[in-house]
């Protein structure tokens, strides 16, 4: 019955529908910004995780002499040195084989011409935790394998990191682009209904309601709409990326040579903060439109 | 309680509505405001609830000079006073019930407590079944007596009504007249506007007769 729960004094504006679905369009596309945002992070830290936890030695063909035994002397030399460092975990050759599959994105999986040199490898792990000489590590190895080369993965962690800084920034810029536009449709619909309630509104002017307490029944009625609106974009775009785990899991990459594009269980929860803050921007922009239109009008 | 000095009005470039009007409504007084249809009634109406400002002249409204008063001020002054609009200006998507309610929600009180003065009071203007209907299904005479009720309900220190008894039968008229009656005997200083003379005749009060924007006449009527 009415009397134990009073109706709600601002009554919801018809034209509100095209409000909502801009708001649940701007919080998918939002959603997925923070979700590629989240992946980005992931994949730069197992990126640089992986790199950094290894180094690689390239052993270059020697360019005198008998090149067959000096080369796998070289090879061997080195292989001795990393195993007797200390930080080293473990050291391996690498096969012909699969340094052949390593250059094949680049030079197809054809047969290589045998006058073609490529660098024989070692890979290397490290301690977790360990702190190694690597300037001092590659002056010992140029002294037993003159024709190596140390790469600790610096240079590639260091771009990838920035690859996925700019990802991350990119996808900063979008959302404060989102969160702007949410702001002026909200502010231009808050109008819009304030025109199109303008009798209740008058009518609770004149009874002596203060403008905080109208200004309340508006912001609260936008509030509740665009957390529903963003709260339905939020729920499609969670079902793109769990659409997109899913794949990956069958073995379905949706795009192949990108990295994983599903989110986790862990990672879900972060989309949440998506339909909050489209309800607190919400919120205030019609709070600042109600309370600015109502002291220009009245 | 209000008094007017020297007030005139009047709408953008066009003629004075109201000229010279000097007045002054005592604390609990009951006055009836007549004078035939343009004679400017509504329009004096509106600057008592303070709908707009005059455009001359100068207002006192419960010991506040308004030419001086922060507007700030404003909603605590208009929330003293209960209001019934010619037109009635209920809210349709509420009920009657919330809409006799809404002086009350505006003061901050909590339905539990209100409640049972609103059903009462609704009941007395012969709505105590219809507590939950909205006013498109309300018949006009029913809509006018849920703007009274809504006006009385907070026990305004000045009610201000615009022919609230318009759209009532006699017996119903005579019925309101009585609940403002009442409200002025509890204190609340009221005003009338009216065409129905049945009225003034079955009331003691004072009446105030307005000409063509002017108040011409000022006498005690006796019952």
């Amino acid at each position: 019955m009415s009397a134990q729960r009073p109706g709600r004094i601002m009554p919801r504006w018809e034209g509100a529908a095209p409000l909502d679905l801009a708001i649940g369009v701007m919080a998918f596309l939002a959603a997925l910004a923070v979700g590629a945002s989240l992946i980005a992070a992931r994949t730069a830290e197992g990126w640089r995780a992986g790199l950094a936890s290894g180094i690689t030695v390239q052993i270059l063909p020697p360019e005198r002499g008998a090149i067959e035994p000096r080369w796998q002397n070289e090879v061997d030399a080195s292989l001795s040195l990393l195993r007797g460092t200390s930080g080293i975990a473990r050291a391996e050759p690498v096969s012909d084989s699969d340094t052949r599959a390593l250059v094949a994105p680049w030079l197809g999986t054809g047969v290589l011409p045998k006058e073609l040199p490529l660098p024989r490898l070692v890979d290397a792990t490290l301690t977790p935790g360990a702190a190694i000489d690597l300037a001092g590590l590659a002056k010992r190895l140029k002294q037993v394998a003159p024709d190596s080369l140390l790469d600790d993965h610096s240079s590639w962690t260091m771009r990838l990191q920035s690859a996925a800084d700019d990802v991350i920034w990119s996808a900063c810029g979008i959302l404060a682009l989102i969160a702007l536009g949410t702001a002026a449709t909200v502010t231009f619909a808050t109008r819009a209904g304030l025109a199109g309630h303008q009798p209740i509104v008058s009518l609770l002017h004149q009874m002596g309601a203060r403008a905080g307490f109208i200004a309340r029944a508006f912001e609260w009625h936008y509030f509740a709409s665009a957390l529903a609106a963003a709260a339905l974009g939020t729920v499609l775009a969670a079902a793109v990326f769990v659409l997109a785990a899913g794949l990956e899991g069958a073995g379905l990459a949706p795009v192949p040579f990108l990295p994983p594009l599903g989110l986790g269980l862990a990672e879900l929860p972060w989309l949440l903060l998506v339909p909050a803050a489209a309800g607190i921007i919400a919120l205030v922009t019609a709070r600042i439109s109600v309370l600015a239109a109502l002291a220009r009008n009245y | 309680m209000l008094q007017f000095d020297n007030v005139g009005m009047r709408y953008g470039a066009g003629p004075e509505v109201l000229r010279d009007v000097n007045f002054r409504l005592d604390a609990g007084s009951f006055t009836f405001l007549t004078g035939p249809s343009g004679a400017g009634k509504s329009t004096l109406l509106r600057l008592m609830y303070l709908a707009e400002p005059p455009t001359r002249g100068l207002i006192t409204l419960f010991g506040c000079d308004l030419a001086t008063t922060r507007r700030s001020r404003f909603p605590g002054l208009r929330r003293r006073i209960g209001v019934v609009f010619q037109d009635f200006r209920l809210l349709d998507h509420l009920s009657a019930f919330d809409n006799v309610a809404l002086p009350l929600r505006l003061a901050r009180r909590s339905v539990h407590n209100f409640a049972r003065d609103v059903e009462e009071l609704l009941g007395w203007v012969g709505l105590g079944e219809k507590l939950d209907a909205e006013p498109p299904i309300l018949s006009g005479g029913e809509q006018q007596r849920v703007a009274i009720a809504r006006a009385v309900v907070g026990r305004p220190d000045l009610l201000l009504a615009d022919e609230p008894t318009g759209n009532v039968d006699p017996d119903m008229a005579q019925r309101l007249i009585r609940l403002f009656v009442e409200l002025n005997r509890l204190g609340t200083t009221v005003l009338i506007a009216t065409h129905d003379r049945s009225l003034l005749e079955s009331t003691r009060a004072r009446e105030m007769r307005l000409v063509d924007g002017r108040l011409v006449e000022m006498r005690l009527q006796h019952a």
